[in-house]
């Protein structure tokens, strides 16, 4: 089987929504080849290549952990978006907290229990749906409170809103794409 | 059988298909499957079918008592994943009147920090009131110190937030055991 055969089982196979590959694939990098073809069942076009590719790394990064996998697992046909709802869900939330502890620090002096309080709800809230980052953010702001450290606090808080927001970008881009890539099926 | 006059046509040939058939042990067995496999075709109704027998055992009724609108939601889901029955409070008061109005449940997930009346209160006044449900505490609290006070208040277990199906399989398994 020549190089030629084989290009036009592969443009075919790209083509033919219907057909579905075994988990392997059974395809190998060739030098003359511009991209790798393993194949997975539910990657079926690029599109979808892309979408467990960043969702891939989104775990490698350390942005979302095992919680997140959680929330996928009860995504079903009785709740098809539930992942992006809670998501959705948990930024209205914390958009709440983020502005009540904005306030409380700003107060003199600072109310570190009040603020402890807020990064405990902040905190919950964030590894409820697996936001690593996030919630690791929290502890270390938690960390300053318990230290009564003023500076501490404000310092460790515009990193916790960089994360949230670092995140919130990522997860509105994946669900996007993994929008398309399912349209596209 | 064409001759037979006023009976002939479809209903008496019918009559005499269905009485071969009768007669005809095997061939009676293949027709029935094939209705059967007609009714069943689809996967959806093949899973439902299997369902149903799931079904008629009664459903385990949970209450999750949670103020944190996005954990009600995933805990809710997470429960109802499971095939039980969920109803949700927001506080520990909110329980106790269920239970004073005659209510009651299989299991009670109960979160610790609520307001008006929070987890531990809650549960202790439910066993005052002589409720043997299955309670089990679901905080963000990970101290052992913290998880021992709240257990103090009459919890059969006690979880960590968040939860995930791994413990949600094992207090199941707790609840059947008992």
């Amino acid at each position: 089987m020549g190089k030629t055969v084989r290009g036009q089982w592969h443009r075919e196979i790209l083509s033919s929504p219907s057909l579905s590959l075994s988990p392997m694939g059974g395809w190998q990098r060739n030098k003359g080849w511009s991209h790798s073809v393993t194949f997975t069942r539910m990657e079926r076009n690029p599109l979808q290549r892309q979408v467990a590719y960043m969702r891939r790394s989104l775990f490698d990064q350390g942005y979302l952990d095992e919680q997140f996998v959680q929330l996928e697992d009860l995504q079903d046909d009785a709740n098809p978006n539930f992942v992006e709802e809670i998501v959705t869900l948990f930024y209205t939330d914390s958009a709440r907290l983020i502005h009540n502890i904005e306030q409380a620090l700003e107060s003199r002096p600072l109310d570190f229990i009040r603020l402890d309080d807020y990064m405990h709800q902040f905190k919950g809230s964030s590894s409820s749906i697996g936001a690593k980052k996030v919630k690791n953010e929290c502890t270390q702001f938690r960390e300053h409170c318990s230290a009564r450290s003023a500076e501490g606090c404000v310092r460790t808080f515009q990193q916790v809103k960089q994360e949230h927001t670092i995140l919130r970008r990522k997860l509105e881009t994946y669900f996007q794409l993994a929008r398309q890539a399912g349209l596209a099926n | 059988m064409a001759s037979l006059g006023y009976w002939d046509g479809f209903p008496m040939i019918s009559a005499l298909v269905c009485m071969a058939t009768h007669w005809t042990g095997p061939m009676c067995y293949l027709r029935q499957e094939i209705q059967e496999e007609k009714m069943g075709f689809g996967k959806a109704t093949s899973s439902s079918k299997a369902m149903k027998i799931i079904d008629t055992e009664k459903k385990i009724s949970v209450l999750i008592v949670e103020d944190d609108p996005l954990i009600q939601k995933i805990h809710k889901v997470m429960m109802a994943k499971f095939g039980t029955e969920v109803q949700v409070v927001a506080n520990g008061k909110e329980v106790v009147d269920l239970y004073r109005s005659g209510a009651s449940f299989d299991l009670i997930l109960m979160d610790f920090e609520m307001p008006i009346m929070d987890g531990f209160e809650a549960t202790k006044e439910l066993r005052s009131m002589g409720v043997t449900s299955m309670i089990v505490g679901v905080t963000s609290r990970s101290q052992d110190s913290e998880i021992q006070a709240f257990m103090k208040s009459g919890l059969n277990a006690c979880y960590v937030k968040p939860l995930n199906a791994e413990k949600v399989t094992a207090v199941l398994n707790e609840l059947k055991n008992n």
